[in-house]
């Protein structure tokens, strides 16, 4: 389903897409205040982007150094090329330790590989641990969000869906009995699990150790009671040493939240006595969107939700419109690389204003990789006819000041003296859900001729 | 060829030329600013509470008088026996604190841009403690607050630590409608008491 079609099904609710996009707006706003209290923002967020041109640059060299630390510190490390065989690694790490029960704290990676259901159908019982996703596990649903998986959720459905799996009493969506509830229920599952799999936020060649960030605290409670921590990551999570942590720990909560950093960032080097700690390394495509040298910095996220928060078209079409793992803008420069086919609406998903560039902490430039996933995508990828002849009569049109002026005119003539009925028919695709503006009786080149006489 | 090797080559393959890594010239960032009240205010903004303590022998007295008559305590420093109703030497696995009420744990240094304090292995005696306690008490000493979070790694620099972590406020979430909640998976609540040396 293309990314409009998609979102049309977002949109059928508007009070809900109202709140959606307030809340996330809300959010980015946060960010604008935290971020303006700190000397040197712009600096900062020039070093977070020198830092990962420079990992991605060496990225084979961190890998090792970081293995043969991780290993020294007694870490088990392992090498995964694609989702299918992280899975296989981490079913296999679980049967040697006669694991059945897990706890998860939150990884996109994970997400990435389809893990859960892969698990679930070889008997392994799967709990995700972070609040939002442990919502979209009982409604079985996929985060809409990287950092607020269930902010398509509103509070009546989660109070039914608890209701329903958690047996709690109805009481009107209130966030706090349910959020001690969920406590309770989570609690349980801690003290019965197997195992722990945690992300990871940072993963540090010079020492072997990796860093998880969490606000809730479910990535420690799992991976200190578990006899058993497997920890999940990317290629593109190393950096080259610990002091680099100040850069991306100032950055990331305050781009994510607007908190000045998270509750808990939680350092692992090696695993206590008596348990098990394993990491997983995975690639599933990233080291061939590295080569790619347009979209090499797509890899240099570091997972803030940042260019959600602001995106105008991800706060009024939600997460799931996407339909990748990532979604929103950075999504929509990661995917295309992955299955250009399946994703080849998204870098269309956007007005290309900016505003996603403007805040990364580690500078991408979104919108021009967006733009120039679309001269792949129309060259690759067939298109509709309509767009196909739409897009030569414009091209046209937009090279001939004449034509343009001419065209001009009965579009504005059009627009003042057509009825609403008309200007908002079917066939109009820009008048759907939207009153168009007033045309004004005079194109703007005539205006400024006037304007020098 | 393993994944391992596979992947290394293809990493190799399509890696762009050597980027050179950026010098962090931390006095950059530095501001004229009272540590001792900028940590102070974030501590709150983080959903913490602060304390002043006289000494580190007056932080018990405080504590029982915060959180009365809890059943289960525990706390690591010294002087601390009428207090403790729990011995970890006695414990076969961390899953039996689940009832821990209030811990109480000495940090190592705190960051004053956010309300962060450090604590590793020399100050936590088993991991599960700061997160499975309901309260949690931190007693720091207030010459041990640092400006930002680049000083704290300089500190960090020559520690060898097999785990550690930085602690900012109690747990929260807000991922019900966007609705701040504290208390979610880990402590309830946080309490900062600061004493002078």
């Amino acid at each position: 389903m293309s990314h409009s079609k998609a979102a049309t099904i977002f949109n059928k609710d508007e009070s809900k897409v109202n709140w959606h996009d307030k809340a996330l707006w809300f959010v980015r706003h946060k960010r604008d205040l935290s971020v303006h209290a700190v000397k040197g923002w712009e600096e900062l967020r020039g070093l977070g982007s020198q830092i990962k041109a420079n990992v991605m640059s060496n990225l084979d060299d961190y890998l090792v150094q970081f293995e043969e630390h991780a290993s020294k510190n007694g870490i088990v490390v392992h090498w995964a090329k694609d989702g299918t065989e992280h899975n296989s690694i981490v079913l296999q790490i679980l049967n040697e330790n006669k694991a059945k029960k897990l706890v998860k704290s939150k990884s996109m990676l994970t997400e990435e590989c389809h893990l859960n259901p892969y698990l679930i159908k070889n008997g392994i019982e799967v709990v995700d641990t972070d609040l939002g996703e442990r919502i979209v596990q009982l409604a079985k649903e996929a985060p809409s969000h990287i950092v607020l998986p269930a902010i398509h959720k509103t509070k009546e459905e989660v109070d039914v869906l608890f209701q329903e799996h958690l047996d709690t009493k109805p009481c009107d969506g209130d966030p706090q009995y349910l959020t001690m509830e969920a406590r309770k229920h989570l609690r349980e599952k801690f003290i019965q699990a197997d195992a722990a799999i945690t992300g990871v936020n940072f993963a540090i060649a010079e020492t072997g150790g990796f860093v998880v960030c969490t606000n809730e605290g479910n990535a420690d409670m799992g991976a200190h009671l578990a006899p058993l921590h497997i920890a999940c990551m990317g290629i593109e999570k190393l950096i080259p040493k610990q002091e680099h942590l100040g850069v991306f720990l100032r950055l990331l909560a305050r781009s994510a939240t607007g908190q000045p950093i998270t509750t808990y960032t939680s350092h692992f080097k090696r695993p206590r006595e008596g348990t098990k700690m394993h990491v997983i390394i995975v690639d599933n495509g990233r080291s061939i969107q590295l080569g790619l040298e347009d979209f090499r910095s797509s890899l240099h996220c570091i997972r803030c939700g940042a260019c959600m928060n602001t995106c105008p078209i991800y706060r009024r079409s939600g997460g799931h419109s996407y339909d990748a793992t990532i979604p929103g803008p950075i999504g929509s420069i990661l995917s295309p690389g992955k299955d250009l086919k399946k994703h080849s609406t998204l870098p269309f998903a956007s007005t290309l204003c900016g505003s996603c560039a403007d805040v990364c902490p580690v500078k991408i430039d979104i919108p021009d990789q967006l733009y120039k996933w679309r001269q792949i995508i129309t060259k690759e990828v067939p298109q509709s006819t309509i767009k196909k002849i739409s897009m030569k009569i414009m091209g046209r049109v937009f090279a001939n000041p004449i034509k343009f002026e001419k065209v001009g005119k009965t579009g504005r003539w059009t627009l003042r003296n057509s009825p609403k009925s008309m200007i908002n028919s079917k066939l109009n695709v820009w008048g759907k859900n939207r009153d168009l503006p007033d045309a004004p009786k005079e194109s703007f080149s005539a205006w400024y001729k006037k304007r020098k006489q | 060829m393993n994944s391992r090797s596979e992947i290394l080559s293809k990493i190799k393959a399509n890696k762009p030329a050597s980027i050179r890594i950026p010098e962090i010239d931390i006095d950059f960032f530095r501001e004229d600013i009272d540590l001792l009240s900028e940590f102070k205010n974030k501590i709150v903004e983080v959903g913490g509470t602060i304390y002043s303590v006289v000494s580190i022998n007056d932080v018990i007295d405080k504590v029982t008088s915060l959180y009365g008559d809890t059943k289960n305590n525990y706390s690591v420093l010294e002087g601390s026996e009428g207090f403790n109703t729990i011995n970890l030497e006695e414990l076969n696995k961390p899953h039996e604190l689940e009832d821990l009420d209030v811990l109480v744990l000495k940090g190592a240094f705190g960051v004053s841009e956010n309300g962060a304090i450090w604590l590793s292995d020399d100050q936590i005696p088993i991991r599960v403690l700061p997160f499975i306690t309901k309260h949690l008490v931190l007693v720091l000493e207030e010459s041990k607050i640092l400006q930002l979070q680049h000083h704290a790694y300089d500190l960090l620099e020559d520690e060898d630590y097999d785990y550690g972590l930085f602690i900012s406020g109690p747990s929260k979430t807000a991922d019900i409608e966007q609705s701040l909640v504290i208390g979610a998976q880990g402590a309830l609540s946080l309490s900062v008491l600061l004493y002078k040396k």
